[in-house]
């Protein structure tokens, strides 16, 4: 898909709803420097969702929206929970997969999109909560890890089934009792990080989303060696506030302290010899063409 | 009635480059920039009243923003 691909036909322009005029003049397609700079200047690919008031899951979407480096030419995989309530609003290709099934269904898209448009680059990325990453969908992620297939996964990690209510997830920290899980958890947080390097991603990091720009740096990196190199992973910690018990302004905080020195989300990314080569090619020509824009206006 | 953010125009530091409750609300398109007079402003039927840029503008010490029943 062009930016050209969402005009409105002339004729049709005054009884379009305000927000997809909107889209068609204020967003960011096309942009290759689009950033999360451009966030409260231009129309966000994100509308009105129905997620709750305060969600940082929402804010995660926010950011991760904002840093995709060519919309328009990206398709985003959900899967079942919370991010499904989001993508029928969201202004980017996205397919719904069954429960589990999102990483074997982006494998398929990504080699029919290789197949149908061969000199064009199309990213496809995988956006799905930890159940379907980590418990119900394990198999399909990590045998598209083991294929080394090229897309990037993107994991919302709430630690916990929040959508049906609070029942035990893998990646739930070790002892944590939620409302429908009053035992406590028994084992460890599944290291699904370290399993991804291991599994040959490409790429891999951990984060929350409480910094945009760093949100920004490695959405970006992550998609660009999915298109060149290799599988990537994210995993990016949402809390859930009305699961864990905390008010709609506390989320933030709740992000800081789950990333503090020592703390589960502590910021980390593992990146093969391959990767960090492709990174720092990227670094130098970004020099090379700031240089170059301001060269002629120093003279 | 409503429970939305207002953001004060006079203590609104976007022209220095702040963008904290842009970047940090969680709804999209719901606080916006004023180009022209470079103050941040909520777009009411957007705003769910979750009070995060309050936290944030506070945590700054700019105090910019209210939470008013409308």
């Amino acid at each position: 898909m062009g930016k050209e691909k969402i005009q409105i036909n002339e004729e049709f322009w005054d009884i379009m709803p305000e927000d997809y005029r909107d889209l068609v003049t204020h967003a960011t397609y096309g942009k290759p420097d689009r950033g999360w700079k451009d966030v409260g200047s231009s129309t966000e690919l994100i509308a009105e969702h129905s997620l709750c008031a305060g969600c940082p899951e929402s804010i995660a979407f926010r950011h991760i929206l904002a840093s995709i480096p060519a919309p328009e030419d990206t398709v985003m995989v959900g899967s079942t929970g919370c991010t499904s309530l989001v993508f029928p609003m969201v202004a980017i290709h996205n397919i719904h997969s069954l429960f589990g099934n999102q990483n074997a269904i982006a494998t398929g898209l990504k080699r029919a999109l290789a197949v149908r448009f061969p000199d064009k680059n199309k990213d496809v990325i995988v956006l799905a909560g930890d159940g379907a990453t980590v418990d119900i969908g394990l198999d399909m992620t990590l045998q598209s890890w083991f294929r080394g297939e090229r897309f990037t996964t993107i994991c919302f990690d709430n630690e916990l089934y929040a959508n049906t209510g609070g029942q035990e997830s893998g990646l739930m920290q070790k002892g944590f009792v939620a409302k429908m899980a009053p035992v406590g958890k028994k084992f460890e947080k599944v290291r699904l990080p370290e399993i991804a390097r291991e599994s040959g991603c490409a790429y891999v990091a951990v984060l929350t989303t409480s910094k945009p720009s760093l949100v920004e740096r490695v959405v970006r990196q992550a998609v660009l060696i999915a298109r060149e190199i290799g599988p990537t992973y994210l995993q990016i910690y949402t809390p859930c506030i009305l699961e864990i018990g905390k008010q709609s302004m506390e989320g933030l905080q709740e992000m800081r302290d789950a990333e503090a020195a020592g703390e589960r989300f502590k910021f980390r990314e593992f990146v093969t010899p391959e990767a960090q080569a492709f990174i720092d090619d990227m670094a130098a020509k970004k020099k090379a063409e700031k240089l170059a824009a301001t060269a002629p206006s120093a003279n | 009635m409503y429970y939305i953010a207002e953001i004060s125009e006079e203590s609104c530091v976007a022209n220095k480059g702040c963008r904290l409750c842009i970047m940090y609300c969680p709804e999209a398109n719901c606080i916006m920039m004023n180009d022209e007079k470079k103050v941040a402003y909520v777009v009411e039927s957007r705003c769910k009243g979750c009070e995060l840029c309050v936290v944030v503008c506070d945590a700054a010490k700019h105090n910019a923003i209210k939470m008013v029943n409308r």
